[in-house]
Formats: C-alpha cells, sequence, structure tokens
C-alpha cells in the first residue's frame, strides 16, 4: 500500500515522500517536491540506494548518510535530515 | 567590456522555451557560443515544474487540456509555475561556471545573478529584494522565481518576473489539495504575489520591461548584450529536443 508524507521545511522547500513498505522494508520510494539537488539525476540514485533497505530508522538515517558521505550531491532547500525525517513520517503513515 | 549574445525576447510555445535553454547549454559549454542572455514569454500560456515534482501532485491536466495550456518539466528544481502569455517574462542566463562573476557556491551565486532583476525592478520604479533562496520580493510579495541548474562546465538561471497577475487563471490549472480552498487561495494571492503592473498601478509594455531586465543583469555581471541569434546548430538541437525530450511522456510524467 502506498503511504504518503509532507513536509514543508522552515525557511527551506517542500518535501513530498511517497513510500510503499512491504514487509518492513521499502519496496518503492519516491521524493519530490520543489527542493533543488545538483546533479538533478542523482535523486533517481537516492531512491534507488533506498529500495529494499529496512524501514527501521537508525538503517533508514544509515542509508541517507552514506549516500551523502560518498557521492558528490548537493542538496538546497532541504538537509538530508529533512529527508529522513519526512520518510519516516511516510513509514508511519 | 566582455561581450554576451543576447537573444532577444521570443515568443514559444513551452517546449521550444526549455529546448533552446538545453541546446545553448550544450553549445556553450562546448565553447561554441558565448555566453548568452535570453528573454522569452510562452504561447500558449504554460505551468513549468520543477525536475523533482509529480506532475500529478502539482498539474491539473485536465483542466490544461481543455483550456490549451502547455504542461512541461524543467530541467531545474524548485517549483511549480504558471507562465501566462498576457502577463510574465522569462530570462535565462546561459554562462560559463568558472566566470569570474558567477560564484562556485550555488546560493551565492543566485543572490548575484538576481542583483540583475533587482537593478531592472529599481529602473522600474520598485523597490525590490532579494529573498533567499531563490525568490525575489516587492512590498513581501514575490514578483519573480529562479531556478539553477549546473551541467557540463555550464551554469544555467531561468526565472521569471511578473508582469501581470490573473490568480484566476493559475489556479485552474495548479492543483489544489483541497478543492473548496480553491476560492478561498484565489483571493489570498494577492497576499503572497505581486506583479510589475499591479505595484506601478500602470500598464507598463512588455518591451520596457524586457529592456529593463536586459540592461539589469548587463550591469550586474559586468558584460554588453549584443543581438544576436541562435546558431543553426542550436536551433536544430532544440527541435530535437523538443521532439525528443520536452514533448516526451517518459519526461513529462517522469514523476
Amino acid at each position: 500500500m502506498k503511504k504518503k508524507a509532507e513536509f514543508k521545511i522552515p525557511g527551506g522547500k517542500l518535501v513530498k515522500v511517497t513510500i510503499d513498505v512491504e514487509e518492513s522494508k521499502i519496496a518503492d520510494i519516491m521524493i519530490t517536491g520543489d527542493f533543488f539537488m545538483h546533479p538533478e539525476e542523482e535523486i533517481d540514485n537516492l531512491e534507488s540506494h533506498l529500495k529494499g533497505i529496512s524501514t527501521d530508522e537508525n538503517n533508514v538515517k544509515q542509508a541517507i548518510n552514506d549516500f551523502f558521505r560518498t557521492k558528490n550531491v548537493e542538496l538546497i532547500g532541504a538537509k538530508p535530515e529533512d529527508l529522513l525525517y519526512v520518510i519516516m513520517k511516510a513509514i508511519k503513515e | 567590456m566582455e561581450e554576451w549574445r543576447l537573444i532577444d525576447l521570443e515568443i514559444r510555445d513551452a517546449a521550444m522555451n526549455m529546448a533552446i535553454d538545453e541546446a545553448i547549454l550544450t553549445f556553450n559549454s562546448q565553447g561554441k557560443v558565448p555566453n548568452t542572455l535570453r528573454t522569452y514569454r510562452w504561447n500558449p500560456s504554460a505551468v513549468s515544474i520543477g525536475y523533482f515534482q509529480s506532475i500529478y501532485e502539482e498539474v491539473d491536466i485536465e483542466a490544461c487540456k481543455k483550456r490549451g495550456i502547455d504542461f512541461i518539466r524543467r530541467i531545474t528544481g524548485g517549483g511549480a509555475v504558471f507562465h501566462d502569455y498576457e502577463g510574465e517574462i522569462t530570462y535565462s542566463i546561459i554562462v560559463r561556471k568558472d566566470h569570474p562573476k558567477i560564484p562556485t557556491n550555488i546560493i551565492k551565486s543566485y543572490q548575484v545573478i538576481c542583483q540583475g532583476l533587482l537593478f531592472a525592478l529599481a529602473d522600474l520604479g520598485l523597490d525590490a529584494e532579494f529573498k533567499p533562496i531563490n525568490d525575489i520580493i516587492v512590498a513581501g510579495k514575490k514578483i519573480s522565481g529562479n531556478a539553477q541548474t549546473r551541467k557540463k562546465n555550464i551554469c544555467l538561471q531561468h526565472g521569471t518576473v511578473l508582469v501581470d497577475l490573473d490568480p484566476k487563471a493559475m489556479f485552474s490549472v495548479l492543483k489544489i489539495s483541497d478543492e473548496k480552498m480553491r476560492d478561498k487561495l484565489i483571493k489570498q494571492v494577492g497576499r503572497n504575489v505581486t506583479s510589475i503592473r499591479g505595484e506601478l498601478g500602470e500598464n507598463i509594455d512588455f518591451e520596457i520591461v524586457k529592456n529593463a531586465i536586459v540592461n539589469g543583469f548587463s550591469k550586474a555581471l559586468s558584460f554588453e548584450p549584443v543581438k544576436d541569434k541562435l546558431t543553426k546548430e542550436e536551433f536544430e538541437l532544440a527541435k530535437r529536443l523538443k521532439q525528443e525530450k520536452y514533448t516526451s511522456k517518459n519526461w513529462i510524467f517522469k514523476r
């Protein structure tokens, strides 16, 4: 079942997450909104990177941090922890 | 003074407008065309959405089709914009990333490039301010939104300048989460958004606004605008990008 959450980051942009959870794992995820990510195409890699991982908060946090640590990606209008917040909000829906 | 190419106010459809921006980016990155300032309008009127937005969440596709309004995805992030043919001028700046005037830091570069619009609005008699991250406001209300991408050693920034405001047309094509809010949103838009004509209280011409924009950017980025056309190669690539990318379902409905 698809679950959704969104959050307008104070002083930043709107982040929306649509997520599909199966057996406590992220089966599918889409992160949308009016934020900026450079290079833009990395959003697909971020989503792929999160697919298949357990929905446990520490685990999701680790996966997001790994992504931004290893890739040369700049997020504007949102921070990695904001993405985590909205993803967890969607998971808990 | 350094010369930049000026592609003067063009009127084109959404797909061609976005395709031309990308074609200029491609050829500038190869050193085949100079740094360029372009101004344009959208005919038919159109909604553009940011790279990361969901078309389904932002755009009322049926309403667009019924009203003959185009909808398109940009290569830049940011929000959904209604490009009203009768009320908006768009600009794009396609400059090499290592240009001495362009800060490496993206957030800083928004402010530097947007200074051109502040000069333009001042020239028209408006006291405008830059509002981070990427907006320009007059009397606390948004009058311009801007978006940037960086690829192939190029910084491309495009943005809007609201000349006139038609809230009803705007909300007829943008998705509203709660239908009951529609009338309220239409009434309230005047509190958050404004336009040059609205602020000046006079029916100022597009040509005057466009000239102010060109002068503003040349002052802010210290260049001399030299009117020219797209090269044949740019135009051919733009036509191909329009056909293969910007009008394709894969691109428009990607998210």
